[in-house]
């Protein structure tokens, strides 16, 4: 189930109608003596960017006609804005609900702890998943083509399994493995037969910090990152009560 | 939905995390230093790469719904797994070796700025539309960047759109976030992350861009930002910008076209733009800042066409749907536009424009690159993410109309599955790399990964090939982008020969034949072209018939998306000389290496989500490959 289709579950729940009800009749009736909510201040700031803005699609300062207009038009966009909040129109629109989303994600994504990391916290996030930072076995290796002369090495020294594919094909770089030391053995690769000698096979070295550093904090932040946001959602996510129907 | 929406936030993050690095610089000391890196007598391996990709920076890619960032499209390009705007999980069958991501300088993330801001703020009503649309949906998000591109190919943006002022801080923070993204996946002999932009010059909706690329890492770089193309329709401006940049930090910066093919007859010229006679410091000046061009991509091929070639029977690759008109559609196309469009003309008007003035402004190299707006670089026919989030995967994108010029009959299926870079560098090193672009000792192909190597000289045999050979061409001759020496006391004695060599992609289809294409101008001054075939697969059974070689035949089974090797051959080689060469004559010689027919991206597609696909759309095709050319000047 997509998370839309669960939120549309949950909004066609009783409890949730009840809620929102609730909700609606606070909105409408319950705040209604609140007097600070009745009222509309523009201030001189306010005023100040209204003309900075005309003045931005305009190149000139508005006229004070023009600037009457535009505070006008400030009251009157503040006046539906309230009144439709009170309606719940903002609810039943997805633009809006996205918007809304996307300013908490904001809220939620930005003040991550940026410090630079230790040696110590990375070192701790190498440990954690060496899988991710393993280097790759090298081969030293000498190849015959069967079909003649051909255009690659014949040998290689020290070569991670990485360049061998890339240069000879998936095939040939996932049979070296198993491959015996020292003996001519054939081996087929994207070209066709070969025959290899296998004189070295070095495992991966185990990952030096020093080495990956860079490697290892990108990853590190990365995953910073997510959590944090993932954290922050939680937070939220478990005041709240879902019930998902099946 | 709930996935575009997290991974913009990943996006994001990902950028609010690099614009609060510190100093990229100073923590980079334990990564090994490009200085550190061992480098190759003479390039050794061919690194592959895309100097064109775009992410969620880009003005277009973000409206059309991509969510992915820089970093995730450096994440991708290295090998590792990320998970696509539209949620699929996305991985490269094989890294690349480097990458250049090159926003568009216009408008830098400015569509990304347009969707998050407060609505109440927007007072023109054209750009209130638009942020309504691009918080709709990935369909509203197209509609808009459909409707943005046209504004800009007609000049009717709207003027708080194009404010410098917002402009240039939007800017600065996005390209600063930028660079220190890019210098943390630089890793100097393992993958090399260029920094670098795309300038989006337009002649109306003719097609003018160019891509921008730097040398140098992000001390240097943070010093300038992107330049913008807005309001000019040459690109002069652009080479001032970078002589400005080389002079202000002694770095080194390049440029190159791309899309020549929808430029409705403006990118490779006669004259100088505006009309008049190309001068040689016109000449010379393009030449010096625009080294190569990028001859294949997603948007079509431009390397030769039918109507300009019609006696070569593989001209016109990837031209359907390209060829009606420039980027926008906002002109149709006519025939005598063609000869500005295309390399193998470009190639011949630079000779003429050489016999008259002394210099060559389209002694370019050539690269392919995706130009794909996913953050995605895929140049797979079986792993396509598309041309941008519109049509990543999914059941109906082959038939789509598809959004520049969607009045008139440009489909999903005519975007190509391609376009990489193959490099002969001698490190893999923003240095090593950016140098042997300026040599030009570079090759495009339409997405496999062939090992092609060409070398002229003039006293090449058969017998060379038995030898080592690549040494044999690297100090008896030169390389692919350079020119035969001349001066050297053999030059002009006998018969130019090159030595010819075409691996096939070792994870991929047979090669049917390799091509030298060579053109030339006579007396008159007039040019001319020809087409050889020097090396096939089966020459027993294939001889020649009427000077060509007949087809290689065909072994693909649309229906289940697959070919075998049962044709074709996995090496071509040979030493060719010219039988028809005249020291007196200007020349160039390029190679085109021709794998057997494969399926194309359609096919796959029509496999994976039960399609049945109408008889027009291209299910298979030759891919191929094309080299930089290496050129000859005739004695003074």
């Amino acid at each position: 189930m997509t998370f839309r289709e669960a939120a549309a579950r949950v909004l066609r729940e009783p409890l949730v109608h009840f809620l929102v009800a609730g909700a609606l009749v606070f909105a409408l009736f319950g705040d209604n003596g609140a007097p600070q909510d009745r009222r509309i201040a523009i201030d001189s700031a306010q005023i100040g960017r209204l003309s900075a803005e005309f003045a931005q699609t305009f190149r000139r300062p508005p006229t004070r006609a023009e600037r009457d207009a535009l505070i006008a038009n400030a009251v009157r966009d503040e006046v539906y804005y309230r009144e439709a909040l009170r309606l719940g129109l903002d609810r039943d629109d997805l633009v809006v609900r996205r918007r809304m989303r996307l300013k908490m994600e904001g809220f939620a994504t930005t003040p991550v702890d940026l410090a630079a990391p230790s040696d110590t916290t990375l070192q701790g996030w190498l440990d954690r998943y060496p899988a991710r930072f393993a280097g790759e076995p090298t081969y030293s290796f000498e190849q015959r083509f069967a079909g003649g002369p051909i255009a690659l090495p014949a040998s290689l020294d020290d070569a991670p399994t990485s360049e061998v594919a890339a240069r000879f094909g998936e095939d040939f770089a996932a049979a070296l493995p198993r491959l015996p030391l020292g003996q001519w053995t054939p081996v087929a690769s994207g070209f066709g037969e070969h025959s290899v000698r296998l004189n070295a096979r070095r495992p991966a070295p185990p990952p030096r910090l020093a080495d990956i550093r860079q490697r290892v904090e990108n990853d590190w932040r990365a995953a910073q990152a997510r959590a944090s946001s993932e954290r922050a959602y939680r937070a939220l996510r478990d005041s709240y009560t879902v019930t998902i129907e099946r | 939905m709930r996935r575009i929406v997290s991974t913009a936030l990943a996006g994001c993050a990902a950028i609010a995390l690099a614009g609060c690095d510190g100093n990229p610089l100073a923590r980079q000391a334990e990564t090994k230093s490009e200085a550190e890196v061992a480098q190759a007598e003479f390039p050794q391996r061919v690194y592959w790469g895309d100097s064109h990709l775009h992410t969620d920076n880009s003005i277009d890619a973000y409206g059309f719904g991509t969510r992915l960032g820089p970093e995730e499209a450096l994440r991708f390009a290295r090998g590792e797994e990320v998970t696509s705007t539209l949620g699929l999980k996305a991985r490269l069958a094989r890294p690349l070796d480097w990458l250049a991501i090159t926003d568009h300088s216009d408008g830098l993330g400015g569509t990304k700025a347009l969707a998050e801001a407060p609505r109440i703020l927007i007072r023109d009503p054209v750009m209130k539309r638009w942020h309504d649309l691009l918080n709709s949906g990935p369909a509203g998000s197209q509609r808009a960047v459909a409707e943005i591109i046209d504004a800009r190919a007609r000049d009717k943006m709207p003027p708080a759109m194009m404010d410098p002022d917002t402009g240039e801080k939007r800017t600065r923070s996005i390209w600063d976030a930028h660079i220190d993204t890019v210098e943390r996946y630089n890793e100097p002999g393992k993958f090399t992350a260029f920094l670098g932009f795309e300038y989006t010059l337009m002649d109306g909706g003719k097609n003018l861009h160019r891509n921008v690329i730097f040398r140098d890492g992000g001390k240097r770089v943070k010093k300038i930002v992107p330049f913008a193309a807005l309001g000019t329709v040459i690109p002069d401006g652009l080479w001032r910008y970078m002589d400005g940049y080389e002079k202000a930090t002694g770095g080194k910066v390049l440029a190159i076209p791309h899309n020549s093919n929808l430029s409705n007859g403006l990118m490779f010229q006669l004259t100088e733009p505006g009309g008049g006679a190309m001068s040689a410091a016109y000449a010379r000046r393009r030449a010096a800042h625009e080294p190569l061009v990028e001859i294949t991509q997603i948007k079509g091929d431009s390397e030769a066409h039918p109507f300009l070639s019609p006696n070569d029977e593989f001209a016109g690759f990837g031209v359907t749907g390209w060829e009606l008109g420039d980027l926008a559609m906002a002109e149709g196309k006519s025939n005598e536009m063609f000869a500005g469009e295309y390399l193998r003309e470009a190639f011949k008007r630079g000779l003429t424009i050489q016999d008259r003035t002394g210099v060559n402004p389209y002694k370019v190299g050539v690269i392919g690159s995706t130009d794909s707006h996913t953050s995605l670089a895929t140049a797979d026919e079986n792993n396509f993410f598309g041309k941008h989030t519109g049509n990543e995967p999914q059941a109906g994108r082959a038939m789509q109309t598809q959004n520049l010029g969607t009045r008139q009959g440009r489909f999903g299926w005519h975007y190509l599955a391609g376009g990489y870079a193959g490099v002969w560098a001698v490190a893999n090193t923003r240095a090593a790399i950016f140098d042997a672009m300026m040599r030009r000792e570079v090759y495009a192909t339409t997405g496999p990964r062939m090992t092609v190597r060409f070398f002229g000289g003039w006293d090449f045999g058969a017998g060379d090939l038995n030898g080592d050979w690549v040494r044999a061409g690297y100090t008896r001759g030169v390389p692919m982008g350079g020119t035969f020496k001349s001066g050297s006391g053999k030059a002009g004695k006998g018969r130019p020969s090159f030595i010819v060599s075409a691996l096939k992609d070792p994870d991929g289809a047979n090669l049917d034949r390799v091509q030298v294409v060579k053109g030339w101008t006579d007396k008159a001054g007039k040019a001319h072209e020809k087409v050889f075939d020097v090396v096939w697969s089966d020459p027993a059974k294939r001889k020649l018939a009427g000077g060509k070689v007949p087809s290689v035949g065909d072994t693909v089974d649309v229906a289940r998306a697959t070919y075998t090797n049962a044709i074709g051959a996995p090496q071509l080689a040979t030493v060719w000389s010219d039988p028809e060469f005249d020291p007196g004559q200007r020349a160039f010689y390029y190679l085109r290496v021709m794998e057997i027919p494969t399926p194309q991206w359609p096919a796959y597609d029509a496999l994976r989500y039960k399609l049945k696909l109408p008889p027009e759309v291209r299910v298979k095709a030759q891919e191929r490959a094309y080299t930089s050319p290496i050129w000859y000047d005739p004695p003074a």
